[in-house]
């Protein structure tokens, strides 16, 4: 039930940081600042992803001066639908969740009250 | 901490050259991006992940299995080369590994060009690693063993008729691995139980069968002969019964696969215990059995006139001589039943399929219902379709049209549609006014 979408919480978290501006492209390294996550765990991610087409990759046009041509990224139109239903799936497995602890919580007081 | 991440740097650099090409993209992308990581713990830290990275992407690729079979090939001919130039056995064990190590390095490369990589899942790659270590633990006792039964080279003369024979028997123990390759290859379509079960099941037969006899047929030969009629048919039965609830299209019928996995039961079995009585044998050649013939010259004190097969040898030598004639017929037994278990297998197995498939399609009458209560719907799933996918959408058309839910029109028409979609919503429009009536209780 927890992974419905078949997306571990670090995939999720690498799809919601390029879904929030699904237009631009980013570079690794913004990407792992969003997501706090370790390059040798967000490049496998972006590997995968783009193996399976929901993101796009490419290289920066032209040689910018002062720093290494950088490796760009950004959603596909499959990865953009996959990322918006993952993220909405995962927000109403965290909702109903809440709701559980909750009434689970009622529950108890109920019991102790009683 | 600067010349850490140059070495980190010059490292990941040189590494990234292992990568297949559509990988070394992302090694170099995990470089440029370096530059823009703040310098310091952070900077190692971002490439000590690139070698992570490299380590596991390559590690995933060929390397491993590769090292893996030289570690194997090496061990192999370090224990099978070596022979006094005296030793009859010593050619043909030569001969032997080194065909071996061809042959098997070649086997994957030649299977894998007509039949696909292997098959997804964990028991077709157990599968391979297990054989492979089998054939080869084999070879290497096989040629311990025939050393020592071939020390007196002059009296073991190695003629032309046993060479085609050695030859022709590790051809077929190559045949085994081929075959095997084949059947946990991509483009063989068998239910995900057949192979674990044919394969599992001639292992505990042959772990069964091995305490009975450590080094050869023995005095256990008729429990040999009852595990040969009774493991092909309880598996082909098994495996039959479960192949039947694999609705799948395109997977092989039941019939084929109880034989396939009862195929699978004896030459495993029969390779299993080969290689386990072969390297008892090379262990301990001083505790195998003298032959009958060698017993009773022993028992007659070793003199000149009661050596009852020949006065070749010399008197000094006789005792050596029978005692080498017992390790080297010791364990032909389980080799020579290498030439006939798939055999036997696929002979026997028919008839359990067959019995299995007739009551199964007795019992099956009426109960499609259930089968088909199997797909999640796939409307809910986002993203792309998987073979499998469109494979367990067609399963589901399948059903509905058997049970006269679709007309044999709309089934060609959705079926060519499933086979062209691209994600689980196109699958879910074509499925889910069939399944949602098949659901239970929904």
């Amino acid at each position: 039930m927890a992974r419905r979408s078949g997306f571990s919480a670090q995939t999720l978290s690498v799809l919601a940081s390029l879904e929030a501006d699904p237009a631009a492209w980013r570079h690794g390294y913004v990407l792992a600042q969003e997501t706090g996550l370790q390059s040798g765990t967000l490049y496998p991610i972006l590997i995968r992803l783009a193996e399976r087409g929901l993101v796009e990759a490419c290289w920066e046009d032209g040689q910018p001066a002062g720093r290494p041509r950088r490796h760009l990224y950004r959603l596909s139109s499959d990865g953009l639908a996959a990322a918006r239903s993952a993220l909405a799936e995962h927000e109403r497995l965290q909702k109903r969740r809440a709701a559980d602890a909750e009434r689970a919580r009622g529950r108890r007081v109920a019991v102790k009250g009683a | 901490m600067d010349r850490t991440t140059a070495t980190l740097t010059g490292l990941l650099a040189r590494l990234s050259s292992l990568l297949p090409a559509g990988r070394r993209d992302w090694a170099e992308a995990l470089l440029a991006e370096a530059a823009e990581v703040p310098p310091g713990a952070k900077q190692v830290a971002w490439l000590c992940g690139g070698l992570w990275l490299v380590a596991r992407e390559v590690a995933m690729g060929n390397v491993i299995r590769a090292c893996a079979f030289a570690a194997g090939a090496v061990g192999l001919v370090w224990i099978g080369w070596p022979g006094a130039s005296s030793n009859s056995a010593t050619p043909l064990n030569r001969v032997y590994v080194t065909g071996a190590v061809v042959l098997l390095a070649a086997v994957p490369l030649v299977v894998r060009r007509y039949f696909g990589p292997v098959r997804r899942g964990w028991a077709p790659r157990a599968a391979r690693v297990c054989v492979y270590a089998i054939v080869l633990m084999l070879i290497a006792a096989k040629a311990v063993k025939d050393r020592d039964g071939s020390k007196l080279g002059t009296y073991f003369a190695i003629v032309p008729a046993e060479w085609i024979l050695e030859i022709l028997l590790l051809l077929v123990i190559v045949g085994y691995v081929a075959g095997l390759f084949i059947l946990t290859s991509q483009r063989i379509r068998l239910s995900r139980w057949s192979l674990p079960i044919g394969i599992g099941l001639g292992v505990v037969t042959a772990g069964a069968l091995y305490p009975l006899a450590r080094f050869g047929f023995g005095s256990a030969g008729r429990w040999w002969g009852l595990a040969a009629l009774v493991l092909p048919l309880v598996t082909s039965v098994i495996a039959g019964r479960l192949a039947v609830r694999d609705t799948r299209p395109g997977v092989l019928g039941a019939f084929g696969q109880g034989c396939l996995a009862a195929s699978c039961a004896t030459a495993t079995g029969a390779l299993l215990l080969a290689a386990l009585t072969s390297a008892t044998i090379a262990l301990f050649p001083h505790q195998v059995g003298l032959e009958a013939d060698g017993k009773s010259y022993i028992a007659a004190g070793g003199c000149e006139t009661c050596d009852p097969v020949n006065t070749v040898i010399p008197r000094n030598l006789r005792h050596e001589y029978w005692v080498e004639i017992s390790v080297g017929q010791a364990g032909t037994g389980p080799l020579a039943a290498i030439l006939i278990a798939p055999f036997l297998g696929a002979g026997l197995g028919t008839i359990g399929a067959g019995l299995a498939g007739a009551s199964g399609r007795r019992r099956r009458a009426g109960s499609g219902a259930q089968a088909a209560a199997l797909p999640a719907s796939f409307g809910q799933l986002a993203g792309r379709a998987s073979d499998a996918d469109r494979d367990r959408a067609i399963g589901v058309l399948k059903t509905a049209f058997e049970q006269g839910r679709l007309t044999k029109d709309e089934f060609d028409v959705r079926v060519g549609r499933a086979l062209s979609s691209r994600t689980y919503a196109d699958l879910g429009e074509l499925t889910v006014d069939v399944t949602t009536r098949l659901q239970p209780g929904g």
